[in-house]
């Protein structure tokens, strides 16, 4: 079948009501911004197909409604995503602590996903409540990239995702390489019935 | 309905807007063609589980689909897949998957949850996160091939295309789904009523109904919920499945707020339907008030006396079974702390409570009507204020009450009881042989957020409290009138083991004052304080003044005390070994204001003379806060022959929700009954807690 792509990737945006999930995705897919807040009910995606390293990758993106009633996003919330961004406010405390707590559970969990971390609405430092070094900190301690951006002001947001499609690539063809050296010991994860996907690391 | 005017139509849909909505269990009335017609259409009720044939959503399913691949879809929820569900006729599609979602009460799919997808959202089934979608076939076509790994159900051939394995996963031994297969040939016979949605909810019982063992609690401190020890208590051929369904979003979420938010909220509509039962109950006591007394003497006497040699053989029995009428008392009338006469002084104030602040000292009254409703005064009660503004221990209600406590004592019927020889012979009686502790209503109080001090107080628990672990604690629902919301301390500090189990029980646990309003041993009557001078008892032990059964048999208790009478209703005597003290009720006779002597025999309280079916709504809605929202149900428009009938099927499903409940120890009200008062909350593994709670056969 001919594809109009290489490779086709869903990335997963998480995050607290208003933190800018969706700012962040109509900036990057149809680089627009509304000021008007507009909750997203359920789940909205966009699709957006880039270019790296010559090749042509088609994300579809998906915006979730807020997940601050979560206590923690367990593993079957992403386990079909390739790729999480993970939002919060920099000018909301709260939102911060709580994608924290995400990323402590989803690294107790080991689970093998890649994500990174982002602190939208960086664009008025006087209401900044978030410090970037705070925020570099705990992204260390996690081992994952931190990205302050602003979809208002358009701030490093196609770095963002183009980051974190990157990340997403190098796993995959990091993956089939090791599939390819090894054909008989891996698992395939396109194939039915197997216990790889969800299980730990540890 | 049938008129082709469109003004009529337009005019029935204001009406329809500009209605309000009725209580759930309720008719929804809508008149309309200028008054001729009236629309009518039952208010679903919460917490009911469906059943065949009355909701239309599972029978629907269950026809379209056969159970093996009900039980295919159920695993499959419970993994979280993605899932789809596909019919040529929408009516089929968006029954099969409301159901499905109902099926997996009390939790609560998490995830998206689209009925029926319409073909503009197509792309939606790409979405990479668990769904449960509706999707008409030729739509599902356009798409198959790149949905990737999702389960799909065929409604309209009865089949399951799955590439995952998750009924195997299942844990083998879970008899509840094999019972699920054996339920068409069921079919054949008769109704099945709730038996397919209650398989399924007893098979989550059997799955999850021990998260209790697994929570931890310190004093001062928030109850945790331990994972792994929930995993270690579980039966090792569960584990594997169990620490697999820890992971689910359905589980750190479901079944715990929400299912608790509901019971919660529903607790606290339940309490001022008893509130206005009640009123009703008092003003039909004032004017009947020396009839009652005298139909006490002349025709109860002779059973009320062979109910006291029962009392008296079955000592210990009663005694084990007054515990659980306490308990009962505390998980269902928690938020009923009835205030009589907050309007005045024309109403009865047969049996006031005593108010808030005085509760800790002296036994709060509460009760229940017995006698026969008067509509008027139901209707009058309707549209009181009193109703929307009660709240226990509001700003409102608890200053009115201590007045209203004293002008009301001496009209209150309650005070003449002493005169007859036969409550002072059972008051005699129950205090010597049985060391009656007083009837606690404190939890009210507990649950309140007029309870500024619960913290601290916590402080002070002492370590074994029995009354506190009788307390119902992790179900957390049956009780609280008070504003569910302070029940959601979300604390989200607390993210380490705090499975959303763990924050709900942690706050029912810090509610502890219970624990000093009945202390434990003896359960001695607490001091009165100055305010209630009187007493008229020479004792505020409650005693029960009669007994008697619910329509649908089971043993009903009217427990007087200082300042009310309260009506305690047995659990129903059903196969369950652990409830044949409650035998030793059967002779006691049931009083009722009406003289008929019929109502003295327990056999033929059976009747469904309509009378009595309004006479015995009350008692029986005591007995089970969890499903029992109709039975409070005040008739209304004259609909007595249906609404009667509806009633008892409810009462009957009901008793069967909770036989359930209790044969897994999920009934607060039951298995409190058995925790002996030296359970140690801060033991719970030595108490034998699986045996209390869960059944594994």
């Amino acid at each position: 079948m001919a594809r109009d792509y290489d490779h086709l990737f869903k990335l997963l945006i998480i995050g607290d009501s208003g933190v800018g999930k969706s700012s962040l995705l109509l900036r990057f897919s149809d680089n627009t911004f509304t000021g008007s807040y507009i909750t997203t009910i359920g789940v909205d995606f966009k699709i957006k197909t880039v270019h790296i390293n010559g090749q042509k990758v088609k994300l579809q993106i998906w915006d979730t409604a807020g997940q601050e009633r979560f206590r923690t996003i367990t593993s079957t919330y992403y386990r079909g995503t390739h790729g999480v961004i993970v939002v919060y406010d920099v000018t909301n405390g709260e939102s911060f602590a709580n994608v924290k707590r995400w990323l402590h559970e989803i690294e107790q969990n080991c689970d093998l996903v890649n994500k990174v971390l982002v602190g939208n609405k960086n664009d008025t430092p006087e209401r900044k409540v978030v410090l970037t070094e705070d925020a570099q900190r705990f992204a260390d301690t996690m081992n994952i990239q931190l990205f302050e951006t602003s979809a208002k002001d358009n701030i490093n947001v196609e770095e963002m995702f183009m980051a974190i499609t990157r990340l997403v690539l190098d796993s995959k063809l990091e993956m089939m390489k090791r599939q390819n050296v090894t054909q008989n010991d891996t698992v395939n994860l396109k194939q039915k019935n197997k216990p790889g996907k969800k299980n730990k690391c540890c | 309905m049938h008129s082709s005017r469109t003004e009529d139509l337009r005019e029935f849909l204001s009406a329809v807007y500009s209605a309000r909505i009725a209580d759930p269990g309720k008719k929804f009335l809508v008149p309309f063609n200028r008054g001729e017609s009236t629309f009518s259409v039952d208010v679903p009720r919460p917490f009911q589980l469906p059943s065949i044939p009355e909701n239309r959503n599972l029978t629907e399913y269950f026809n379209a689909v056969d159970t093996h691949n009900m039980i295919v879809i159920f695993a499959s929820m419970l993994r979280e897949r993605r899932i789809i569900f596909t019919s040529r006729k929408l009516k089929r599609l968006s029954a099969c998957v409301q159901s499905a979602n109902d099926i997996i009460y009390p939790m609560i799919w998490q995830h998206i949850f689209i009925p029926v997808l319409p073909m503009s959202l197509i792309d939606y089934l790409l979405a990479p996160m668990p769904f449960l979608i509706g999707v008409p076939s030729e739509v599902l076509k356009l798409r198959k091939h790149e949905i990737g790994d999702v389960v799909i159900l065929d409604a309209d051939a009865n089949t399951v295309e799955s590439p995952y394995d998750d009924l195997n996963d299942l844990p083998k031994k879970c008899p509840s789904l094999l019972q699920i297969s054996s339920l068409k040939k069921q079919l054949r016979n008769k109704s099945l009523g709730d038996g397919v949605s209650r398989a399924f909810l007893r098979a989550l019982v059997q799955l999850i109904g021990g998260y209790r063992d697994a929570l931890r609690f310190e004093p001062g401190q928030k109850v945790t919920f331990d994972e792994d020890k929930f995993i270690e208590t579980r039966p090792l051929s569960l584990q594997p499945f169990l620490r697999k369904m820890l992971e689910l979003q359905i589980f750190q979420q479901g079944s715990s707020d929400e299912f608790e938010f509901e019971l919660e909220s529903y607790c606290a509509k339940s309490g001022s339907k008893l509130k206005q039962q009640y009123k009703e109950w008092t003003s039909t006591m004032k004017k009947e008030g020396s009839a009652f007394f005298k139909s006490v003497k002349d025709k109860a006497n002779p059973a009320m006396k062979s109910a006291v040699k029962t009392v008296k053989d079955g000592g210990k029995g009663v005694k084990s079974a007054y515990k659980g009428w306490r308990s009962r008392l505390r998980d269902n009338q928690g938020p009923h702390q009835l205030q009589n006469g907050l309007d005045g002084g024309d109403k009865p104030r047969s049996a006031p409570n005593s108010p808030t602040d005085k509760r800790r000292t002296t036994i709060a009254g509460f009760s229940a009507p017995i006698a026969s409703y008067r509509k008027e005064a139901a209707l009058s009660f309707k549209n009181s204020s009193v109703q929307r503004s009660y709240s226990p221990l509001s700003p409102a209600s608890q200053p009115v009450s201590p007045d209203v406590l004293d002008t009301s004592r001496s009209a209150s019927p309650t005070i003449e009881i002493p005169r007859i020889d036969l409550m002072n012979e059972m008051e005699d009686l129950l205090q010597l042989r049985l060391d009656t502790p007083p009837v606690d209503r404190s939890v009210a109080a507990v649950r309140s957020k007029a309870r500024p001090k619960s913290r601290e107080l916590q402080k002070r628990l002492p370590l074994s409290s029995p009354e506190r672990w009788a307390f119902p604690a992790p179900r957390a629902g049956p009780v609280a009138a008070s504003p569910p919301a302070r029940f959601f301390l979300h604390s989200l500090n607390s993210r380490s083991a705090a499975a959303g189990t763990a924050q709900e029980t942690q706050n029912l646990l810090q509610s502890p004052d219970d624990v000093f309003l009945s202390p434990s041993a003896p359960p001695r009557v607490p001091p009165r304080d100055a305010g209630c001078g009187r007493d008229l008892f020479g004792t505020a032990a409650p005693f029960v003044v009669g007994g008697g059964h619910s329509e649908n048999g089971d043993p009903l208790f009217f427990v007087a005390n200082r300042h009310s009478v309260d009506i305690v209703k047995l659990s129903p005597l059903t196969c369950s070994p652990r409830r044949k003290r409650n035998e030793h009720s059967e002779d006691l006779i049931r009083l009722d204001s009406t003289s008929d002597i019929d109502d003295f025999d327990p056999l033929k309280s059976k009747s469904s003379r309509s009378s009595s079916n309004a006479s015995n709504q009350a008692p029986l809605s005591l007995s089970n806060p969890l499903y029992t929202y109709e039975n409070h149900s005040v008739k209304q428009n004259g609909g007595q022959s249906t609404g009667s009938q509806q009633q008892r099927s409810n009462r009957e499903c009901n008793r069967n929700d909770q036989d359930l409940l209790q044969e897994y120890g999920l009934d607060f009200n039951f298995s409190s009954r058995q925790n002996q008062p030296n359970f140690d909350p801060f033991n719970i593994n030595k108490v034998n807690s699986q045996g209390q709670w869960t059944k594994f056969e």
